[in-house]
């Protein structure tokens, strides 16, 4: 898995389009929002500005990365090649998918650091963690499922934006508007529970008993993800 | 060396939704034999060398490689090597990262540098692979096949592509692998090079195999041609002949040494000269034009 991981990073910093996709736009949007957080913190809160943040690089810097990834590679019958070693299906998916999380990870938290270096810390960082790791993988398994239905990368900018502008969207507005109206309908769409979860980790005030059931939304989205994903990926281009 | 067959396919059937692209396909490969799998376009062969390969799974049938399901990769794989059709290598990794990359994911052990040297690709092995010519690319995917010198080998179509001095380069390392016991499976559009190196042909058409053998057993089942030009009539021809509109006599046999023979020695006793002579041993070539037509 290593060696497949290591070669997928060295594709990732040898293309451009990739490198701003998944490094430069999040961050810059990333850096905004840190930079503006009075301004966004008097409209949602600073739990909010993390969720943004991590939906951000979560849906560009990871999902995006992803999808365009897979769906190259499939085209190019790079994937094809993969098989055609020892390599199992699953140790190929996770080296191709593993620089991407990497990166996203190593860029939320340095994201997060910054914030609270100028915003203050999170109360509970353990959960904000839970969160961060809930939504990474929501995001991983809507990748994999969106990847069956990409037939290149070009096809991925059109394919990925209802997930990406959804979730952005959703996180948004529970982010925002918060849960007290429309609760369930805001915590079983993808991002919503874990936009509050991240919200409720930053700003405190919540039972962790309480924010720890805010998973199970998320994980049920990566369960629907990852199940549509065994239906939908395809290995090799459609003949 | 063991006589269990290396590959073993039992009435494999392949459909692609209604359409069948291979139908009720049965044959072997033996330990250390270069075993060539012809047809024209569509015949099924890549469709069944994917089946060995473990990139597709069979409609119905078995197919059996080591013993082993092509699909149990960690065990098969190790052991053989796979050059696919097409290229199938990531653009931006050079010529030496994915010989490397595929190396490894194969467990079988090699120096990158002795195979890039192998396929002629050592001034290469800095280039981004989508700097390579299409000839290049194909001695890349050769390089990721022969890695680690692994025991079964499946060429599909190796020498497509190549100039003269690289196809000759591949068949001296694939006839270097088999002096060490490789088993080679290979499909090609030269038959040329099957008929050179094959120990055993098998011909398929339309999904299926017509004819599988030896290339001696292959040509055996059709005539030889003798055939010339008279410079004068003749009244009578010493063997049934046909004579075609511009003259041409032909005269198709089994006993090619014999009814030669018995032709020069009637020519010379008669005074006849035969222009144009010529007179060869059945070629790969009529066998595959007449299962085709």
């Amino acid at each position: 898995m290593l060696s497949i991981a290591s070669s997928e990073l060295i594709q990732i910093l040898r293309n451009r389009l990739v490198l701003v996709t998944s490094l430069i736009i999040p961050f810059a949007v990333s850096a905004f929002f840190v930079r503006q957080h009075e301004t966004f913190a008097d409209i949602g809160s600073l739990g909010y500005i993390a969720a943004i943040v991590l939906f951000t690089v979560a849906a560009f810097g990871l999902y995006a990365t992803a999808v365009t990834t897979l769906a190259s590679r499939r085209q190019n019958l790079f994937l094809k090649r993969l098989r055609s070693t020892a390599a199992g299906d699953s140790t190929i998916l996770a080296g191709l998918l593993l620089p991407p999380t990497a990166i996203a990870v190593v860029q939320v938290a340095a994201i997060l650091t910054a914030l609270a270096m100028v915003a203050g810390g999170p109360a509970n960082v353990a959960l904000l963690v839970l969160a961060v790791l809930a939504t990474l993988a929501m995001m991983i398994g809507l990748a994999l499922a969106t990847a069956g239905l990409t037939n290149s990368p070009e096809h991925a900018q059109v394919t990925t934006l209802p997930v990406t502008l959804g979730v952005i969207a959703v996180s948004s507005w529970v982010g925002i508007s918060g849960t007290e109206n429309l609760a369930w309908l805001k915590r079983l769409l993808p991002g919503g529970a874990a936009t509050e979860l991240a919200r409720n980790a930053w700003n405190g005030g919540v039972a962790v008993a309480d924010s720890l059931l805010l998973l199970a939304p998320t994980l049920g989205w990566v369960v629907v993800a990852v199940a549509l994903a065994t239906r939908l990926f395809r290995w090799e281009p459609r003949r | 060396m063991s006589t269990t067959p290396v590959i073993e396919v039992d009435r494999l059937k392949l459909t692609y939704g209604d359409f069948p692209a291979v139908r009720d396909l049965s044959f072997e490969v033996r330990p250390g034999e270069l075993y060539a799998l012809l047809g024209t376009n569509g015949a099924g062969k890549t469709s069944t060398l994917e089946v060995v390969e473990g990139h597709r799974r069979q409609t119905s049938g078995t197919v059996r490689v080591f013993g082993r399901s092509p699909g149990d990769r960690r065990v098969v794989r190790p052991r053989m090597g796979v050059m696919l059709q097409e290229s199938g290598f990531s653009p931006d990794l050079t010529v030496r990262e994915s010989v490397r990359l595929i190396g490894r994911l194969t467990r079988r052990s090699d120096d990158v540098d002795r195979v890039l040297d192998l396929v002629g690709l050592t001034d290469r092995a800095g280039r981004k692979v989508a700097q390579l010519s299409g000839g290049e690319k194909r001695r890349l995917d050769f390089a990721t096949a022969v890695y680690g010198t692994p025991e079964l080998i499946v060429l599909d179509e190796p020498t497509t592509g190549l100039d003269i001095q690289s196809r000759d380069a591949v068949w001296t390392t694939v006839d270097r692998l088999r002096e060490n016991g490789a088993t080679i499976v290979l499909t090609t559009h030269y038959l040329e090079e099957a008929q050179q190196r094959a120990d055993r042909i098998g011909l398929m058409h339309q999904g299926t195999l017509h004819r599988e053998g030896t290339v001696s057993e292959l040509t055996r089942s059709l005539p030889a041609v003798i055939q010339f030009r008279l410079a004068e009539p003749v009244p009578l021809l010493p063997l049934p002949a046909a004579v075609g509109a511009d003259g041409t006599v032909v005269i198709e046999t089994f006993a090619l040494q014999k009814d030669l023979h018995d032709l020069l020695g009637w020519a010379q006793d008669q005074a006849v000269e035969l222009r144009d002579l010529q007179a060869g041993p059945t070629r790969l070539d009529d066998v595959f034009r007449a299962i085709t037509h």
